[in-house]
């Protein structure tokens, strides 16, 4: 003990003396009189303060010193190396190409997509000069190529300029995409909507601005790949229901509420994310179920109607309209002004809060240059030729109806999308059934898909983990091989004068592989007959395709 | 935002407008006239399903040309440029290495794509170098198996700092430690180079040795959404693989072609005997000039009007020479004033340096109501440190000698107000800063 007292003994000198060349040197600076006085009165006075400011300027100190983006640390597994060997190291090492080459399929696949030379519209002209009939642009309401959003767009062209020059807050907000975020809002009847320049890079910010890590969202496990995005950057714990299936969506809720309670988590904020028309198969949602649900077991709703919008409802207003729920029971409700109303970008529409939170804290709205002023004027002229003419809407729907007629009764495809959704998804039939199955009529036939229940998943069955995103009862099918017969049909429709396209997806990418299909766009721009005639040759390709099939 | 109900006319010294390109009038304004007219305002779906329009291949194969690549491609968002492009470049077993200030789009896709990243101080080489050495060496956490490759990602001009990539050192450190190399030149696209081929052109290194270019329309061009540029297989590989073409909307034709006229107006345009093919792709046309030349006819829209000064290259060099002047004048002349700025003498991003945030909002209030209102941007924390709060200046090339000289002579006022002049070396009075701006602006080196 007395040992190491003694070995101590020079420090102690050496932190006194320290101490006192640092006292005369706190002397010698001017002002600091001031200070030491000003700090002996107030620690006699309160002794807590004096510890209480210490507290602060460290803490000051410590904040403006702080790197703000802090290196990931290398912790305990990191190798001390010599310079040489590190040397070597990096000589040894290489690294892969940067992107594999196409292969094969790949190469036709690309090389398959077509270009359009000229406008688009329901009518184009293709590279090899000829006209067809285009069911695979979105151009639901026929706003592409109208005479008076041009005459707008000219007009404003020569009042404003193309681009908007930089993000919204830093300037590039002009007062006529304050007029489309208001349009947008009295058009859903909404309190407001905040406008992103492009549909894709919207809900992925949308969701993440409101959802944190330990919050609840509840999801559709088929949601569309944009959403899928959403919910990896906000890290929050994600529970799946089955596809469309609201008691599936229940009982996930219930399970939810159980499990806060067992595992006495805090309170969040909780929320459902679906779509009003789902991307990948043009299922609708039951939207007054959804908002029953949410209202019971007091969750946030978050739709997407980036299909929906612009394409249901008399005026196109989108499912609230076509249900006659009022907008202002969603809390947030996307919407594509590219696809609806033919321009570019994307809406979040929603009360004075909602919006008033993205401006600052949705990361594509905050670092992205505003919409072109352009842009923002085809759409608000859109709108109101929405509310002038509900005719358009009627247009549609007879023209989705027609299509449906013809292609509901090609026994070798079947259609999952709603009966009045403009997008239809063609899958291809499994040839496994039995002949004798395939000659009576069965009910199975695909007029019955407007049910909200997926048929795949059977409430007497064992339910899904709302765990994982995987179903119990998955879907099975050849995705090769059925990706191959839809180009066989997508090809021969084209050689027939109709432009259709495999939806195409991210593969491998996805969360759920999606179930390959063609999807079909239909648009108020065609005449009835061209429909008809459209329809007819894609049902004639199909049963030539199919049919050679085995 | 509540609109106020009234109009101010102010001078604009914010706007990311650096080659003047957005305009209502003038050979680009009358080619999207002419394209509004001909296709409308959209292209009705995205790349891969059936929005794909012969505009969009001509823009693709004239901004190869213009960043001298093999080949590029569009995306509808700058923002989205990066954040659907780079989960497709690398993933899970690969390594990001990101300047510490680079752009909100960047670390958006570099957190979907699953790959590990690192970040260095701002524009540091000593400090790349050195962690290009650890993560070498140490490999993957834990496992230590080789990373499968690392991307660095680098900002050719740091909006926020008026700093460039340090070209040719990175280019250096590319060679020893085989790293790819992605630069963003949103705001060095047009805006730098002798030519406004961006970075790449302004320290004379071929662009073919980047492995990928990537910048936005937004800034130089007066348009919307970005371009992604490399080798033909890379860009193929994107044109699949990256979110953009199968789920985001095309560029819509105004935009496209907003892009085109601004470009051919930067290049000059060559005329050319071959045929107009209808699908150009990048080095499709034989009698091609070498980068940086002019852009050819055959690529070019065939109903595209043209103006003389488009044609013969003058509209363009003039801007080019307009940007570097004032960029370089502003840098300079707020130097000789004795203010501090960050940056480079030729960056047409001018951060001054005010320090204290309580500053900020004066400055900017002062600035808004002057006689002649001058419109700033004032930047505090979160989006820079706490203590270098700052007012960006964004030179544009359509701004006049006179706009310049009233902005630094507000600045002299309020620097003395506020006690700005914090900057050593040498001064000058306002005076002589505006009489003598020609020989301030040729003076040689980084002053
Ligand atoms: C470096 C950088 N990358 C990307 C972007 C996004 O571009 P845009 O505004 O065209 O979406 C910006 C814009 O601010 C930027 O500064």
């Amino acid at each position: 003990m007395s040992t190491t007292v003694s070995s101590l003994e020079p420090l102690f000198t050496l932190v006194a003396q320290s101490y006192e060349t640092l006292e005369t040197t706190f002397y010698k600076i001017p002002g600091s009189a001031v200070i030491a006085r000003y700090v002996k009165s107030s620690h006699r006075d309160d002794p807590g303060r004096t510890l209480l400011e210490v507290i602060l300027i460290i803490f000051a100190i410590r904040t403006l010193l702080q790197s703000r983006t802090k290196a990931e640390a290398s912790g305990k597994h990191f190798i001390d190396f010599s310079e040489k060997e590190i040397d070597e190291l990096v000589d040894e090492w290489t690294p892969e190409p940067l992107t594999k080459h196409l292969d094969e399929v790949e190469r036709v696949d690309l090389d398959s997509v077509p270009l359009i030379v000229g406008p688009s519209g329901p009518k184009p002209k293709l590279a090899n000069g000829k006209s067809v009939l285009n069911l695979a642009s979105y151009n639901f309401s026929g706003l592409q190529g109208n005479q008076a959003i041009k005459e707008r767009c000219v007009d404003i062209l020569r009042r404003y300029g193309l681009g908007s020059c930089g993000p919204p807050g830093f300037y590039g907000t002009q007062d006529i995409q304050l007029q489309l975020e208001q349009d947008i809002a009295d058009f859903l009847g909404t309190e407001g909507s905040i406008l992103y320049s492009q549909a894709f890079s919207t809900i992925p910010s949308v969701i993440p601005a409101f959802c944190k890590r330990g919050d609840i969202i509840v999801a559709d496990r088929g949601v569309n790949f944009a959403i899928q995005k959403g919910l990896q950057i906000s890290r929050c714990t994600v529970r799946w229901y089955d596809h469309n299936d609201m008691q599936s969506l229940q009982h996930v809720l219930e399970s939810v509420e159980k499990e806060r309670i067992k595992k006495n988590w805090p309170l969040t904020r909780r929320f459902i994310v679906t779509e009003g028309i789902f991307d990948h198969d043009g299922a609708m949602s039951d939207l007054p179920k959804l908002v029953e649900l949410k209202l019971k077991y007091k969750y946030r709703l978050i739709l997407d109607e980036s299909v929906s919008f612009g394409s249901v409802g008399r005026t196109g207003r989108g499912l609230t309209e076509l249900y006659n729920v009022p907008a202002s029971q969603v809390d947030m409700l996307i919407g594509s002004v590219a696809n609806g109303l033919s321009a570019t970008g994307g809406f979040c529409a929603g009360s004075h809060i909602v919006v008033k939170h993205q401006r600052i804290n949705g990361t594509s709205f905050v670092f992205s240059a505003a919409m072109p002023p352009m842009m923002t004027v085809a759409a608000s002229e859109g709108i109101n030729i929405l509310r002038e003419t509900p005719s358009i809407l009627t247009t549609l729907q007879e023209n989705v109806r027609a299509v449906r007629t013809i292609l509901d009764k090609v026994d070798c495809i079947t259609i999952p999308s709603h009966p009045a959704s403009a997008v239809i998804h063609i899958n291809v039939r499994p040839a496994s059934p039995p002949p004798a199955q395939l000659l009576s009529p069965t009910p199975q036939s695909p007029a019955l898909p407007a049910s909200p229940m997926s048929p795949l998943s059977p409430s007497s069955a064992k339910l899904s983990n709302p765990t994982s995103v995987f179903p119990r009862h998955p879907e099975h099918f050849d995705m090769e091989q059925e990706e191959r017969f839809l180009q066989d049909i997508v090809d021969d429709a084209l050689a027939q004068g109709v432009l259709i396209t495999r939806a195409k997806r991210l593969r491998g990418q996805e969360l759920i592989e999606a179930r390959p299909s063609i999807r079909l766009a239909v648009s108020a721009a065609m005449s009835k007959k061209d429909c008809e005639k459209a329809a007819n040759v894609i049902k004639a390709s199909c049963v030539k395709v199919l049919g050679k099939r085995r | 935002m509540i609109p106020s109900g009234t109009r101010t006319r102010g001078l604009n010294i914010s706007s990311y407008n650096y080659l003047g390109f957005a305009q209502t009038r003038g050979g680009c304004a009358d080619a999207v006239e002419a394209c509004i007219n001909r296709y409308g305002v959209s292209a009705c779906g995205t790349r891969l399903e059936g929005g794909s329009l012969d505009l969009h291949t001509q823009a693709e194969a004239l901004v190869a040309r213009f960043v001298g690549q093999e080949d590029s491609m569009l995306c509808s968002m700058g923002f989205a440029t990066n954040s659907t492009v780079i989960p497709a470049l690398v993933g899970k077993g690969s390594l990001v290495i990101s300047d510490e200030l680079n752009h909100a789009s960047i670390r958006f896709g570099v957190r979907l794509s699953g790959a590990n990243v690192r970040t260095y101080k701002h524009n540091n080489m000593k400090a790349l170098e050195n962690l290009l050495r650890e993560v070498i060496s140490q490999g993957q956490p834990k496992t230590h198996r080789p990373w499968k490759k690392i991307l660095l990602i680098v900002e050719g001009l740091f909006s926020m700092e008026g700093t460039m990539a340090n070209l040719p050192v990175i280019m250096e450190l590319k060679k020893k430690y085989k790293f790819y190399l992605f630069i963003d030149e949103a705001h060095s696209i047009g805006a730098l180079g002798p030519h406004g081929r961006g970075v790449a052109d302004y320290f004379g290194i071929n662009p073919r040795s980047i492995d990928i270019l990537m910048g936005t329309f937004t800034k130089s061009f007066g348009a919307a959404g970005g371009y992604i540029s490399g080798s033909r297989a890379l860009v193929d590989r994107l044109r699949l693989s990256a979110h953009t073409g199968t789920y985001t909307e095309s560029m819509s034709p105004p935009v496209v072609m907003q892009v085109i006229a601004s470009m051919a107006s930067i290049m000059g345009i060559s005329p050319t005997l071959s045929s107009s093919a209808v699908t150009p792709r990048a080095e499709d046309t034989i009698d091609m000039e070498p980068f940086p030349g002019k852009a050819p006819m055959a690529i070019l829209p065939s109903w595209m009007p043209l103006s003389p000064t488009m044609v013969d290259g003058s509209d363009g060099s003039m801007r080019l020479r307009r940007i570097a002047f004032n960029s370089r004048y502003l840098n300079r002349g707020l130097r000789k004033l004795g203010f501090i700025t960050y940056g480079c003498d030729d960056s047409p991003v001018v951060p001054l340096l005010l320090f204290n945030p309580g500053k900020m909002a004066v400055f900017s209030r002062m600035m808004r109501t002057r006689q002649v209102p001058i419109i700033v941007v004032v930047v505090a924390y979160p989006a820079t440190p706490l203590v270098t709060s700052r007012v960006r200046f964004c030179v544009s090339a359509a701004h006049t000698k006179e706009d310049i000289d009233m902005l630094l002579t507000a600045c002299d006022e309020l620097g003395d107000l506020l006690d700005l002049k914090q900057g050593q070396g040498d001064r000058w009075p306002l005076k002589e800063i505006i009489d003598r701006a020609v020989e301030l602006v040729n003076a040689p080196g980084d002053a």
